[in-house]
């Protein structure tokens, strides 16, 4: 079987693609891992536009809800995407429980993933102390010493949500000035629990059974440094997800898909992209989810003419 | 025969509410522990799982740590 069309990702973007897909009749499947995105994991969205609050959890159950609503829009979910191959047709998906479909066109909403240190101890001591997600493992670090690594919203956020718990929190950042909103550093600079260190590149997280020190490049002075402490919470960031794509589309620098603004379509004709994984300049829920119908009308045309 | 499983979570965790649902869903019960609160059950979760991560759930004995849908399907005899 051919099909039109190929979503990849079921986040805000991947879902806004299927509603519009179905609507217009298309030939579509989704694949995705699990339902929602990036903010499935937000105590609150406060900006997604028709609602005033709702969790990341609500968003999520909602956005599936909504594909689940649409009739002929085939899902496979708890699957991903792994590769894809040039085709005469167009192009044959691989997944990785064995699935091969193929497909006219695709459009690619995979969005993103955090970004790791890599550096040592990081990897044998996650779950262990080195910690990825505030919101949730925050309470577990009750009266602990914790360093939070990063310093754009996220990790601001994280000390926030940290506060409620630990006796005390570094807050490290790689350069001279704070990333994240004015705001929120505000909110949290003047608690004495907090210690802001500038220009502090992390070097090995020490641990044997749980983490139990933070070792750090201090730039003014050029010193390795160590601090005690019992956690860490790295929010460097994150890494677009477009490894299955292979060389098949140009990416820029940080490996983000290159799009054209008007059309979503990158430098393979057959593949567009939306959402996180794309140099769209403001990754958000709201544009994600725009640039991916975008995408699905610029995909009718498409396959119009290669009718 | 019923599965007897417990659940560590924290008030704040998403994939614990998305493990509870999964159970209520396929109509398995459970115990959960608040560790956040609790401090005996937040040991008992170190204890059984080595790791300071929520949520971690216990199948029979068997400790899964984090939400995995294809492994708890499996561990509930539904793959």
């Amino acid at each position: 079987m051919l099909y039109d069309l190929v979503i990849v990702g079921g986040g805000p973007a991947g879902i806004a693609a299927g509603v519009y897909a179905a609507r217009k009749k298309n030939k579509a499947v989704l694949i995705t891992e699990s339902f929602g995105g990036q903010s499935l994991v937000s105590a609150e969205v406060q900006n997604w536009i028709g609602t005033k609050s709702l969790s990341g959890l609500e968003l999520a159950q909602n956005l599936e809800e909504h594909l689940r609503g649409q009739d002929g829009i085939e899902i496979i979910e708890n699957d991903l995407v792994t590769k894809v191959d040039k085709t005469a047709g167009g192009f044959s998906v691989t997944t990785r429980e064995g699935k091969t479909l193929e497909t006219k066109t695709i459009l690619v909403c995979s969005g993103s993933r955090r970004r790791k240190l890599g550096v040592p101890g990081e990897k044998e001591l996650d779950g262990k102390g080195v910690a990825y997600c505030a919101t949730c493992d925050a309470p577990l670090f009750s009266n602990k010493t914790v360093a939070v690594i990063g310093s754009g919203n996220a990790g601001l956020e994280a000390v926030h949500d940290l506060l409620a718990y630990v006796s005390k929190v570094y807050l490290l950042n790689r350069g001279e000035a704070i990333r994240g909103d004015a705001v929120t550093f505000e909110s949290i600079k003047n608690d004495a629990r907090v210690e802001v260190i500038m220009l502090a590149e992390a070097r090995e997280i020490l641990g044997d059974k749980f983490v139990s020190g933070l070792k750090y490049l201090d730039k003014k002075s050029n010193e390795v440094k160590t601090l005690e402490l019992q956690g860490v919470f790295v929010e460097i960031g994150s890494l677009p997800n477009v490894e299955f794509l292979g060389d098949l589309v140009k990416k820029n620098k940080y490996n983000e898909i290159e799009i054209d603004a008007l059309t979503q379509q990158t430098s393979q004709p057959g593949i567009w992209a939306a959402g996180d994984a794309t140099t769209v300049l403001y990754k958000q829920n709201n544009i994600s989810a725009g640039d991916a119908i975008k995408a699905v009308l610029n995909i009718q045309e498409y396959l119009n003419k290669n009718k | 025969m019923a599965k007897s499983v417990v659940i560590y979570s924290t008030p704040t965790c998403v994939y614990c509410k998305m493990a509870k649902e999964f159970f209520k869903k396929n109509n398995v019960s459970y115990v959960e522990h608040n560790v956040a609160e609790d401090e005996k059950a937040r040991e008992e979760m170190v204890g059984k799982s080595h790791q300071l991560g929520v949520p971690v759930i216990d199948v029979d004995g068997e400790v899964y740590v984090g939400f995995n849908r294809s492994e708890l399907e499996r561990a509930i005899g539904k793959r």
